[in-house]
């Protein structure tokens, strides 16, 4: 039994509406892919080139209309679905995450997070030796290293639509009375919109590095939120999706939280 | 001749803690450097980050977040949830190159005039030994045009 | 547009002398929106806030800024004035010249460019500010008073008198409290129970108060005027209707060996009792753990002596559901016990006691019918050591607070002790003697003058047993911390007054904070004793802090007129400041996406969902919702809000962006 199998019986037995899985797409890419007729189950595939998480596609109007879907889900995925379920956004009865090889059914949170906790999570070598690269920084020198990057940024917001957690209807972005950020993409508007989509993903990132994945220009902008997800785990001790019950690191505290810069 | 640099210091304040403390200083007649511009919130809880973020893109050279200590908060735990915020604010600041000198978080309370006096003396030294924020001046006056 | 009045106050010399007010009140008639500028030696006198007035109506003003002093002190005076002149009040706002400005620098240009500042920025916020209207909501009047102790007893009284209904919920089965379990009082050395129990029959009887007693608070829901309380009824597996309290049960229960409560463990009870004969209600209640029939399924002795068949071995726990407008908390507080103490023998000797036991010891009703005589053996204690500040003012046992009442009460044993065995020995250990309080210190004098008490000033150090007597160990250090060494028969240490358990349980399902040893915390130390941070809970007695009896039925008194006072209206008005999710034609409604990241971030559990459901009824959105009631105006939802569909009414979003634009 492999996933297109998997897949197939789903659809043929009304389990689902429809399978959100990976095809073949362009010089050996994977794209997403919507299956809603069994006979079209044999276009997936499931493999180590099946980068995006699918999870994003779970918020979107359309797919929320259809009912109950199942996901060809990474571990990030798996994360992304269970915090998306304590965010009140995806109902658990509505997703049938396809884990492993794409047969492992996970129908409920709790499988999920079973699921979860035999996975173990690696930063990629390239993320890790940027990181090394700005930790032997000065803080000059990070700041000349980020605005070189943000430079570049030409606020298509792909970032952000590839985002699974950034489902908001009304981005901050495109808030205008007041117009927190500029809309234009110049230094300003560029490290504000930044720094407001890391502050906004502190606590809730998933850390699967697809807003990195998703820039046109290659900026590194998953380690602004990656930084944000870790600083929140090694201060209050908790990761994002590790759960469907809502245990969001801002909007929760300890009278013992320890910080050492408050006068 | 050129004037010396006399640094921009806004200052974000809860109503209960910190802005009633800065009126006993007043009260005390206790003398700091006029440097200072108090905004005034509700608690240091709504003091949300983009606040220090447009304080900057406005051309402060020190920013000051206070509000209640631990336990006092007015609203019993507003402080706590700026608390996390600031701690992961800080953070990024620091990763994204901001100079995180600049920004002084405290804790006044409406009996501490005479600490509010020289927290405003402290920072707004420091921040004028530190000089102008040119970096973040620059960036800023590129978002004009 | 805007047509903005701004009125710069000298305060006398107190601005003025500093701040160049014309020149600032000249330069804000150059700022963008404003049409009227002026300055006055004393804007909050009459003639002062009449210019406001009239240049409201002259200039068709549409905001006002009136820089002077801080906004706590003056902005009601102002907002009132700008409200009589047609304004809405909220148009108005201060800037703060005086305490923020003219009082804290020297007078130079940038003094002055400052006021100007805080004016400019205090204009641009009034240009985004609207008309907010007072949030009124109705009142339910009807009391909750937690804890049926003299405290509780008393506030359920006052409120009651009051010509308003009150419940009265008392954990145990009776009323009463630690009052009722105390021989005499200080300074008057009057009967406790005495002068109690017509306070106990009075709650019980009177037409406003209803009492349920061996019942606790499970859940609490609601804001002030409009509580809604569940009270756990817990089952006494008697029929309170049918009981007449004969006793006849009590009398003929098989199991009569369990250490009775109200005795402080010193006599016995049965499995089915009232814990004391002065009891209110006098029903009795089976203590289940102890039954012979719930322990073995035989007995039921009581159900076959009962002769208006009112035992109920099948009645459950009862769910009541309340709606409350105030809550008064009166759930006392408990001593420490003698088991905390290492180096007093861990609670092992039977003659180390504490100073409640010692009150059931001297109380005629007591265990030994008032005669003194010492737990191990019932024989009359010839010598008694009584060792003040135990645990108190003690780090290390973890109450570094005074406990405020045992310097009182160890007088008061000393010579309770010493006017029942004249013969006898009585020496008191204590750090000082703290006797504030109207006939307190001529009370403690009385001890040591008239009664012999011996004071010794120093810690004891060691309790130990040997040869059937108490040796107790310590030091004399008014005589150069001599060692002293007494034979004694008996010791009564004045253990540490601590709170109640689970009040920190009880504090989190009430929301009202709490201090580091689990006592209530009052909102303000000095000006708001009584009231809590919650708006309609207010705090009565020795749960908030170590109290004597005076002070606790002052304080029960001050509870119930607020209480009162709240209740003289029909409805409350409150400010406007709260945080609104906003709203927006279909099919946006609302920029909110219902994460309902905020509502944990609320510390008043003031954000609710709303759901929105189209003509069919199908479900179309949920939104996050505020409950103006229970909103007290933080803010900390909208610093959480990624949308920014929060904001809050007075401190939005655009004043503070346009304040900050202005900088």
């Amino acid at each position: 039994m492999d996933l297109r199998e998997k897949s197939r019986q789903l659809l043929e037995n009304g389990d689902v509406k429809a399978v959100i899985g990976y095809e073949r797409g362009t010089m050996g890419a994977r794209r997403p892919a919507f299956i809603r007729k069994a006979e079209r189950a044999d276009r997936l595939v499931f493999d180590e080139a099946c980068a995006q998480n699918l999870a994003t596609y779970l918020t979107r109007p359309e797919v929320r209309k259809l009912g109950r879907v199942a996901v060809a889900a990474r571990p990030d995925t798996l994360r992304a679905i269970l915090q998306l379920m304590a965010e009140r956004q995806v109902k658990e009865e509505n997703v049938l995450a396809l884990a492993g090889d794409g047969t492992v059914e996970l129908g409920t949170a709790q499988a999920i997070e079973e699921h979860l906790a035999t996975c173990a999570k690696e930063l990629p070598a390239r993320d890790r030796e940027i990181l090394d690269r700005l930790s032997r920084m000065d803080r000059a020198q990070r700041w000349a290293f980020w605005q070189a990057e943000l430079s570049r940024c030409v606020k298509c917001y792909a970032c952000r639509n590839s985002c699974p957690m950034c489902y908001c209807g009304h981005c901050t972005m495109d808030c205008n009375r007041p117009q927190w950020v500029p809309v234009a993409s110049h230094a300003l508007g560029n490290l504000e919109y930044h720094m407001v989509r890391a502050m906004h993903l502190a606590g809730r990132c998933v850390e699967c590095g697809d807003c990195g994945r998703a820039c046109p220009v290659g900026i590194p902008i998953h380690l602004l939120t990656f930084n944000c997800e870790e600083s929140v785990h090694l201060q209050f001790g908790q990761r994002a999706g590790a759960s469907s019950k809502l245990d969001y690191a801002l909007s929760t505290f300890r009278p013992d939280d320890k910080e050492s810069f408050i006068r | 001749m050129t004037e010396p640099f006399e640094p921009k210091i806004t200052a974000f304040v809860c109503n209960w803690c910190t802005y009633a403390g800065a009126d006993l200083t007043g009260t005390s007649r206790i003398k700091y450097q006029s440097n200072v511009r108090v905004l005034r919130l509700p608690c240091t809880g709504r003091i949300d980050f983009m606040l220090l973020a447009k304080a900057f893109a406005r051309g402060s050279d020190g920013v000051i977040v206070s509000g209640c200590h631990p336990n006092d908060c007015h609203y019993t735990s507003g402080n706590y949830h700026a608390r996390r915020r600031w701690m992961i604010y800080r953070d990024l600041m620091d990763f994204m190159g901001i100079d995180t000198r600049r920004v002084t978080f405290s804790w006044v309370s409406a009996a501490e005039g005479a600490r509010w006096a020289e927290l405003v003396n402290e920072v707004t030294t420091s921040v004028r030994e530190l000089g102008p924020y040119t970096e973040y001046k620059e960036l800023a006056l590129t978002g004009v045009e | 547009m805007s047509r903005i009045g701004v009125f710069t106050c000298h305060c006398g010399e107190n601005i003025g002398a500093t701040v160049d007010c014309a020149k600032v009140a000249e330069r804000t008639r150059n700022v963008p929106g404003v049409v009227h500028s002026v300055d006055y030696k004393y804007m909050c006198s009459d003639p002062g806030q009449s210019m406001i007035k009239e240049a409201i109506k002259e200039h068709g003003l549409t905001g006002v800024v009136v820089a002077a002093c801080s906004p706590r002190m003056h902005e009601p005076t102002f907002r009132n004035a700008v409200e009589e002149a047609g304004l809405n009040p909220y148009l108005c706002e201060m800037a703060n010249l005086r305490e923020h400005c003219s009082w804290v620098h020297e007078k130079n240009d940038a003094t002055t460019d400052k006021a100007a500042d805080l004016i400019r920025v205090m204009v641009e916020k009034v240009k985004h500010n609207t008309p907010l209207h007072p949030i009124r909501v109705p009142v339910t009047k009807r009391a909750l008073v937690l804890g049926g102790g003299i405290a509780g007893i008393q506030a359920a009284l006052d409120i009651a008198n009051a010509g308003h209904k009150v419940v009265l919920v008392e954990k145990s089965p009776s009323i009463g409290g630690h009052m009722s379990q105390l021989s005499e009082t200080f300074p008057t050395l009057d009967c406790s129970q005495c002068i109690l129990t017509p306070r106990m029959v009075e709650a019980a009887r009177h037409p406003n108060i209803t009492l349920m007693t061996y019942a606790e608070l499970e859940k609490l829901e609601g804001f002030i005027g409009n509580f809604k309380a569940t009270i756990r009824r817990k089952a006494r597996q008697v029929d309170e209707k049918l009981c007449t309290g004969c006793g006849l049960c009590i009398t003929k229960c098989p199991n009569k060996k369990i250490p009775d409560e109200f005795n402080e463990g010193l006599g016995k009870r049965s499995a089915i009792y009232v814990p004391f004969p002065q009891a209110v209600p006098n029903k009795p209640v089976i203590d289940k753990t102890n039954c012979t029939f719930y322990k073995s399924g035989k007995c039921k002795v009581c159900e076959k002596m009962c002769p208006t068949g009112a035992i109920r071995f099948d009645q459950q726990d009862e769910l009541v559901t309340l709606d409350v407008g105030a809550i008064v908390l009166a759930t006392g507080f408990k001593v420490m016990r003698t088991d905390k103490f290492p180096e007093y023998g861990y609670g092992k000797y039977a003659d180390v006691i504490d100073g409640l036991q010692f009150e059931r010891l001297a109380s005629a009703s007591g265990p030994t019918l008032g005669v003194m005589k010492r737990p191990s053996d019932g024989k009359e204690p010839e010598t008694v050591v009584f060792v003040a500040c135990s645990g108190s003012r003690d780090r290390a046992k973890g109450v570094p607070y005074c406990s405020k009442i045992c310097c009182m009460y160890t007088a008061k044993h000393a010579m309770l002790y010493k006017h029942k065995m004249h013969h006898g020995k009585a020496y008191v250990f204590y750090m000082d003697i703290r006797s504030g309080g109207k006939d307190y210190d001529e009370f403690v004098r009385r001890a040591i003058e008239e009664d012999d008490v011996k004071y010794i000033r120093g810690r004891v150090s060691r309790i130990y047993e040997e040869d059937g007597q108490l040796i107790v160990k310590g030091a004399d250090t008014l005589m150069g911390g001599e060692p002293v060494e007494i034979k004694a028969d008996m010791v009564v240490l004045a253990t540490a007054v601590q709170a109640q358990d689970g009040s920190e349980e009880l504090a989190q399902k009430l929301h009202v904070s709490y201090d580091p040893y689990h006592f209530f915390a009052e909102s303000h130390p000095k000006l708001k004793p009584v009231e809590t941070n919650t708006a309609g809970i207010y705090l009565a007695g020795a749960c908030q802090a170590p109290r004597d009896i005076p002070e606790t039925v002052a304080q029960a008194s001050g509870a119930a007129a607020k209480v009162a006072a709240l209740f003289s209206r029909d409805e409350l008005t409150r400010e406007p400041v709260v945080a609104v999710v906003n709203r927006l034609p279909a099919p946006t409604f609302s920029y909110c996406v219902g994460c309902f990241l905020c509502q944990s971030a609320c510390p008043y559990q003031a954000i609710e969902a709303e759901e929105i459901r189209g003509r069919d009824g199908t479900l179309i959105k949920t939104l996050a919702k505020v409950n103006a009631g229970l909103c007290q105006g933080c803010g900390t939802c909208v610093s959480t809000c990624r949308t920014k569909a929060i904001d809050i009414q007075g401190f939005s979003n655009e004043q503070i962006f346009a304040e900050l634009m202005t900088l």
